[in-house]
């Protein structure tokens, strides 16, 4: 094709070669995420524009005839509330405590599923059915568990506890049910990440003499560090909007309410769609500080093109 | 590799473990389940007597009037169809986030994220408006489309990260060795790439699956209505008693078909390797 | 955002294009041929009042309309949540609307529902107790048809409990007294049911929440003695373990199990205690709803469902008529008959069909209504209702002997909801 190609008058700076394989990879490229991409905007585009306009507003469904330009105000009355830094502590602090404990517990099981001499396909499938039970309904079957009159936990390890009477048993309740539903989501992702590894780099491993701790920390762990990253990335996007655990154990009562749980009262209950934007917003806003901080501090480069081995 | 009895023994004790942990709180909705109302607060985790009464109740009036029967298909209808598209979808732009050059690459990718993080619960109300203008209210494709939204991100960066760890070169040197690009694609890269995939269809799927939010507010009647939102609908013998009995029954007949899908795709997540792609 | 009906029309077109796939339908209006379809947007009743009251009303109109019921979620919140998302966008396939008596406030100031007058207003409010036509009603004028009312009564033990305490107090020291066997039964985990407790105690202490849209109450004496009454049996030996997380299921649970002597609940009490526990059922007793002060007769709650018109149909006039019928005496009775809901009508009381439903204590019904506080009738019902939940919850905060912080708590918040201010 080159070949016939008049000669250019003057020298340029990249060969065409490159460039005409660079557009059509570029072209290509475009090409092959434009559905994606069209798929995601075409339904949240006018949503979240609306819901950052409206965070701007003072609208309330029940008064439609007080409809007003608020400037920041609804931003202000959201960051100067105690409410809101409450329940922002009590995210975050959910939000810690699980993620460490699925990342933890996701590995071991997912070692469990990997590297099992018999039943690999019954384990993989149960660690995969918490996941699959509806969240409502999961939640509901530890309300019911733990509640003193109609469970079995009380029963079983004896004492009188009113698990939903106290804080921090509630949050242990909490803790436990979400940790139960989502560490089959890291255990997957690391499983995957670990079925990639290679071997071989084992057995060499293992001929130089490294310990199985020293195999696990200087070959496993590096290696899954792509599949860690992503794992943890949602998981805490996900843990961060914490709602539906907390709203059928306790409604957020004792102080265990989550941001979540704040713009929902805000937005359904009282209607204000001003104030409950801004939350939302916040909560987004919150939500991209913790992306941001994966990405920068933890070094997830997932966009590189070429694998760098 | 010698297994002694110690190895099975331990392993034992940790697969015990681990299907432990997963199933108790399931066999307590089974538990559930199978009590008689009367006995639904005795405290006890193994029911003293066995009742299949919620379980007929959830299939009484056959396909029509059933609470349950008309939902089940939805759901499986729908997160089906959705997860086949999303897959398709990721992959296309996940190869080329991982493999090609082009700019806007970390824009879709910073995009998806935003997407992914920006709390449903203020998309319900615009979509709901939306989705009446446009007809779609109450069908399938209403849910689809949501559903596709906002499981494209997390099945996009599953994707980009792992195809970003095959070693594309293998293609290379396997139409080197005389395959053709087709044979060397398909008997080389897909069963490198299979884990990613079935890791991210799994996802997808209990993602819709699991959906409430946009399920209980897109949809009015069984036309569309999934099993989490038809849920809302059970009631006990009056309209202040919970029907406890009757949505652990749906909770536990629900779960079956996951198993399915579960069970079918936990083993192509390893099919790859084992298959000695990476050895050849 | 609403578009017009010719972009609407537009769109539609594009769209039909995917309908022939089946996957998209377009939104229907009335029947052209004569008979006008009417939904009628409902909680669903586990007895079937709702399809028994539609199809009688169908068949009488004579193919004026038909009434087709959509069912909302059974969760009153969620209910609210359906019809309030397709209110604020102005849906035209609501036509009529199961309204809970303290949405009517909400509704009616959000231009939502139409008003009833003349004729048709006369028509549904007759022989309707007053309370009820007040829970209807914003503004001094009427918004919705009454149709099923609820109340809440005491209802205890034969066997452990020779005659019913008349007031809060005694019934704790009663209870205190019983030791294993003596809880009272409540509904206090944080959401309406306990809005409803906390009303009915302020209410019978001789106070209100609420004087007017707008107007704060809660006089201070009256107020710190229903507190205390609650602090008391929060922090005492009557209160059953998980009070702080009780509602109406729990409550009924706990008695039917046998562990409580005394319990506040609606009328279906007493028929699932006798399916369910027939031996606590053989011992149940009922009395009316206890006194806070021993001289001031107590208010009882009052809750029920009205029937609305809304302000987007496009069958007003025949929804009106549709409405009425499905609100009438004929239809009452259904509801009471199948699912044990009391009757709006006061003159319904001495029928066979009550009278099966409630035996012995159908009289007693009538007389709670009759005596019944409602809760406050505001606009901003929802944020009076999370203020006051979120100053008493849990149970056990208010101390007894000190209810003068709680006091100025409370009515701080609910000055601050009434007035819609800050987070919630």
């Amino acid at each position: 094709m080159e070949a016939n190609a008049p000669a250019n008058p003057t020298p340029q700076k990249a060969a065409p070669k490159a460039s005409s394989r660079t557009r059509s990879e570029r072209k290509l490229g475009w090409m092959l995420c434009a559905p994606a991409v069209l798929a995601m905007l075409l339904v949240t585009a006018y949503p979240i524009v609306y819901a950052f306009i409206l965070s701007l507003q003072n609208v309330d469904l029940r008064f439609p005839d007080e409809n007003s330009f608020a400037g920041l105000s609804n931003y202000v009355t959201v960051l100067t509330s105690d409410l809101w830094w409450t329940d922002l502590f009590n995210t975050v602090f959910l939000m810690i405590v699980t993620v460490s404990i699925e990342l933890v517990l996701g590995m071991a099981i997912a070692l469990v599923m990997h590297r099992a001499i018999f039943g690999r396909g019954v384990v993989r499938t149960s660690v995969l059915i918490p996941y699959g039970i509806i969240t409502v309904v999961a939640a509901f079957a530890w309300q019911f568990a733990f509640a003193p009159e109609t469970g079995f936990v009380n029963n079983l390890i004896g004492g009188e506890t009113d698990w939903f009477g106290e804080r921090f048993t509630s949050f242990v309740v909490i803790i436990l049910a979400e940790v139960w539903k989502t560490t089959p989501f890291m255990a997957l992702l690391l499983l995957a990440g670990l079925v990639t590894i290679d071997g071989q780099l084992y057995e060499a491993a293992r001929v130089d003499g490294a310990s199985a701790w020293q195999r696990f920390t200087r070959i496993t762990l590096p290696l899954m560090k792509p599949a860690i990253l992503v794992a943890l990335l949602f998981r805490t996007l996900d843990a961060f909007r914490v709602f539906d655990s907390i709203f059928i154990m306790t409604r957020g009562a004792l102080d265990t309410e989550s941001v979540s749980i704040l713009g929902y009262n805000q937005l359904i209950s009282r209607l204000n769609l001003g104030l409950g934007s801004a939350v939302s917003v916040l909560i987004f806003v919150c939500v991209f500080l913790i992306a941001l901080l994966f990405v920068k501090g933890l070094g997830a480069k997932l966009e590189e093109g070429r694998p760098g081995g | 590799m010698e297994r002694s009895g110690r190895d099975y023994a331990l392993w034992t004790i940790a697969i015990a473990l681990v299907v432990i942990f997963a199933l108790i709180p399931v066999l307590w909705l089974i538990s559930i389940s199978l009590k008689p109302p009367e006995a639904l607060t005795d405290q006890r985790f193994i029911p003293s007597e066995v009742s299949f009464d919620n379980y007929k109740s959830l299939f009484e009036g056959g396909i029509d009037d059933s609470p349950f029967i008309k939902p089940l298909i939805n759901s499986i209808g729908i997160a089906l169809i959705t997860t086949a598209i999303s897959i398709v979808l990721a992959s296309f732009c996940a190869y080329a986030i991982a493999r090609l050059e082009f700019p806007g690459k970390r824009l879709i990718l910073a995009g998806a994220l935003a997407i992914a993080m920006f709390p449903p619960i203020s998309t319900v109300g615009p979509l709901f408006d939306m989705w009446r203008t446009l007809g779609l209210y109450d069908t399938w494709l209403g849910l689809i489309i949501p559903y596709l939204t906002f499981s494209l991100p997390l099945a996009i960066y599953v994707l980009v990260a792992f195809f970003r760890e095959i070693p594309w070169e293998l293609e290379q040197a396997a139409q080197v060795d005389g395959a053709t690009p087709f044979q060397a694609f398909s008997k080389v890269i897909v069963p490198l790439a299979a884990p990613g995939v079935f890791t991210a269809a799994i996802l997808v799927f209990i993602f819709c699956w699991n959906d409430f939010l946009f399920a209980i507010s897109l949809t009015s009647s069984d036309a569309s209505r999934t099993v989490p939102a038809a849920l809302a609908f059970f009631t006990g013998e009056s309209s202040f008693t919970a029907p406890t009995g009757s949505i652990a029954a749906a909770a536990v007949v629900v779960t079956v078909p996951i198993i399915v899908f579960v069970l079918i795709f936990q083993r192509r997540i390893v099919a790859g390797l084992t298959a000695g792609a990476v050895k050849g | 955002m609403k578009f017009s009906r010719a972009m609407r029309a537009l769109i539609c077109l594009a769209a039909s294009a995917l309908a022939a796939a089946g996957l998209v339908a377009c939104g229907g209006g009335s029947d052209s041929s004569g008979s006008r379809d009417l939904t009628f947007f409902v909680a669903i009743q586990p007895g079937g009042t709702i399809e028994k009251v539609s199809e009688r009303c169908s068949e009488e109109s004579n193919g004026k309309y038909t009434i087709t019921p959509e069912f909302l979620p059974t969760d009153a919140s969620q209910q609210r949540e359906q019809l309030v998302r397709r209110l604020g966008a102005e849906d035209s396939s609501i036509d009529i609307v199961g309204m809970d008596v303290i949405w009517t406030g909400e509704f009616a100031n959000a231009g939502w529902v139409e008003e009833w007058t003349g004729a048709q207003k006369k028509q549904v409010t007759e022989k309707v107790f007053a309370n009820v036509i007040e829970t209807a009603s914003f503004e001094d004028k009427l918004y919705a048809a009454p149709f099923n009312t609820n109340t809440q009564l005491l209802w205890y033990r034969k066997d452990l409990v020779k005659k019913p305490p008349t007031t809060w107090d005694q019934m704790i020291e009663e209870a205190e007294g019983l030791k294993e066997a003596g809880s009272i039964q409540v509904q206090a985990n944080r959401y309406e049911g306990y809005m409803v407790l906390v009303n009915a105690l302020i209410e019978s202490a001789g106070t209100e929440i609420l004087s007017g849209p707008e107007e704060v109450d809660l006089e201070q004496k009256p107020t710190e003695k229903a507190l205390e009454v609650i602090g008391k049996l929060a922090n005492g030996g009557a209160a059953p373990p998980s009070l702080s997380t009780s509602d109406e299921d729990t409550a009924r649970l706990g008695f039917e199990g046998g562990e409580s002597a005394f319990m506040t609940n609606y009328t279906f009490a007493y028929a699932s205690a006798q399916a369910e526990a027939p031996e606590i059922g053989k011992e149940m007793g009922f009395a009316r709803f206890p006194r806070v002060e021993a001289n001031e007769p107590s208010k009882p709650p009052l809750g029920g469902f009205n029937l609305a018109v809304s302000a987007f149909s496009e069958n007003k006039d025949v929804a009106f008529e549709a409405a009425a019928c499905l609100a009438n005496d004929k239809s009452q009775k259904t509801a009471v008959e199948l699912d044990g809901l009391p009757p709006s009508r006061s003159d319904l009381y001495t029928d066979k069909a009550v009278t099966k439903a409630y035996p012995g204590f159908a009289q007693l019904v009538k007389e709670s209504i009759e005596a019944s506080g409602p809760r406050p009738t505001t606009p901003a019902y929802q944020d009076v209702s999370l203020a006051v939940q979120r100053a008493l919850h849990p149970p056990d905060k208010i101390d007894p002997e000190d209810t003068e912080s709680i006091y100025e708590e409370l009515k701080e918040n609910v000055e601050d909801a009434v007035k819609r201010e800050g987070l919630l």
